[in-house]
């Protein structure tokens, strides 16, 4: 019985791989420069942020300020908004086969987390010549990003289901992004939104992107309150994605 | 379960959610104030047996739940009360092309719906064999299918699925495309799978072939089993409906 469990935990893994596998190769189908553009918007965003703000931001090596943060929230970006239509416009196959409709959000973030890797590898590059200081600390990106993925996975399992009855959630979360964006302290201090601090304060997105910032920028490890919001936020993100998720999958068919 | 029975389907009781009028986007659910769903019965209290070797054939009417049942019976669909007991595997359900990635190639969607199926290990010429029964042409199979013709489509949605050495096929409206030559094909292959003693669950609308292909048959209408019996019998009942 244990090995009957066993290879369907391979087959799984296989079927989770080719999804990824096909998301990628879906994504840069018919372009010229491939993945490369999965590095170029947060490279644009980078120089637009440079010119804009490196002058009077009162921060010191401001590039490698904003970089580590604009990473991630392309990541998150890219993620979710893949995801949120990926049961939808995979309707053929959830029709015709009996794989989990789990694994197609599981599978748009995998594929995305793929790129994610390919990025950081660049902006490595690219942070030393802003002269980022090299230590075992930049290691904590790992577990940093795992618990990001998390909390990506967990909005993705929870927009992506409603989006199967309501078509406009996928239209409203690519409005709501670029606010989303700008509200976030990616390419200024926190301390510049003082009135409505509230916003800063429970912006879900900020503590990682302010935990993957303090891994790549600040002298300092990050402090272990650091780790427990995140862990925190990503855990309750994935549980309210999951609860949803669950309770809608067995009607997917009937909308898609 | 007996041990001959290969699929037992007791009393099954599927429902969906349906749109309620008009209500698809946030807003119609803001200033319509409506339920936006209501529940609508696709199944009602089915109960079929096929035995090991047996080949059933479903007619009924378009919207009668001849495609529910088939995908109930896949575990596609969880019914809602009842319960499905399968003994064996199954190929996947490609009615006519769903399930076909139209941006991806012929061998990119081979690749993908056997690794997504699980035989990618276990059958290394599976590639070859889809090629050779679909009779396209490597050139064909190098292009995306959204630039097929629906025979072709057809053609190699059908060849996936034969690929698969399940022990039940379940044929879904498979040869309604599709030119002469290649329904011929798919005929003969379906006799031969069917000598070979594999249980076939047939879909069709033409009771002609139901009448061969078949020894058994159900007549649904309305989500309900109306008739079962000898497939002849129950093909003539089905044309005595128009």
């Amino acid at each position: 019985m244990q090995s009957i469990n066993k290879i369907h935990k391979v087959q799984n893994i296989t079927r989770i791989y080719a999804l990824s596998r096909r998301n990628v190769i879906l994504r840069y189908k018919n372009s010229l420069i491939g993945f490369f553009w999965g590095f170029i918007k947060p490279l644009l965003y980078l120089l637009i942020f440079i010119v804009i703000f490196s002058d009077n931001s009162g921060i010191a090596n401001y590039p490698l300020f904003v970089t580590s943060g604009l990473i991630l929230w392309f990541f998150f970006s890219n993620a979710t908004s893949q995801s949120v239509g990926s049961v939808v416009s995979s309707a053929g196959l959830i029709k015709s086969l009996n794989i989990p409709s789990y694994y197609f959000p599981l599978s748009e973030i995998l594929s995305e987390l793929f790129n994610l890797l390919l990025t950081l590898a660049v902006f490595l590059v690219i942070m030393q010549w802003f002269g980022i200081v090299n230590s075992a600390k930049m290691l904590l990106i790992v577990p940093c990003i795992i618990l990001f993925t998390v909390f990506s996975l967990g909005l993705s399992l929870f927009l992506c289901s409603i989006n199967v009855f309501f078509k406009d959630i996928g239209i409203i979360w690519g409005t709501i992004q670029p606010a989303l964006f700008f509200l976030t302290p990616i390419a200024y201090p926190e301390n510049q939104i003082r009135r409505y601090k509230a916003i800063v304060e429970y912006n879900p997105i900020y503590y990682f992107l302010k935990l993957g910032r303090s891994i790549f920028y600040d002298p300092a490890a990050p402090p272990v309150h650091a780790w427990v919001n995140c862990l925190i936020i990503a855990v309750s993100m994935y549980a309210l994605g999951h609860f949803v998720f669950y309770r809608l999958k067995n009607q997917f068919i009937s909308a898609i | 379960m007996d041990q001959g029975l290969i699929i037992k389907v007791d009393q099954v009781h599927v429902s969906f959610w349906q749109n309620n009028v008009g209500v698809y986007t946030l807003k119609d659910l803001i200033t319509q104030r409506k339920r936006p769903f209501k529940s609508k019965t696709i199944l009602n209290n089915i109960s079929v047996e096929v035995r090991r070797g047996e080949s059933l054939g479903i007619v009924g009417r378009n919207g009668s739940g001849k495609s529910t049942l088939l995908r109930t019976i896949a575990g596609i669909i969880k019914p809602d009360g009842g319960k499905v007991t399968v003994n064996g595997t199954f190929a996947p359900i490609l009615a006519i092309g769903a399930g076909l990635e139209s941006e991806l190639t012929g061998y990119e969607n081979i690749k993908l719906l056997l690794a997504l199926y699980g035989t990618a290990r276990k059958n290394a010429n599976a590639i070859d064999n889809i090629r050779e029964f679909s009779e396209l042409s490597d050139e064909v199979l190098r292009s995306p299918v959204k630039q097929y013709s629906s025979g072709m489509v057809a053609r190699l949605a059908f060849s996936i699925s034969l690929a698969n050495d399940s022990d039940i096929l379940i044929i879904d409206e498979v040869m309604a495309v599709g030119d002469q030559g290649f329904q011929s094909k798919c005929k003969e292959k379906i006799y031969q799978m069917k000598n070979q003693g594999k249980t076939i669950l047939f879909v069709s609308h033409f009771p002609e072939d139901v009448a061969k292909i078949c020894n058994k048959a159900i007549l649904l209408e309305k989500g309900e089993v109306i008739h079962a019996g000898d497939s002849q019998e129950i093909c003539s009942k089905y044309n005595q409906l128009f």
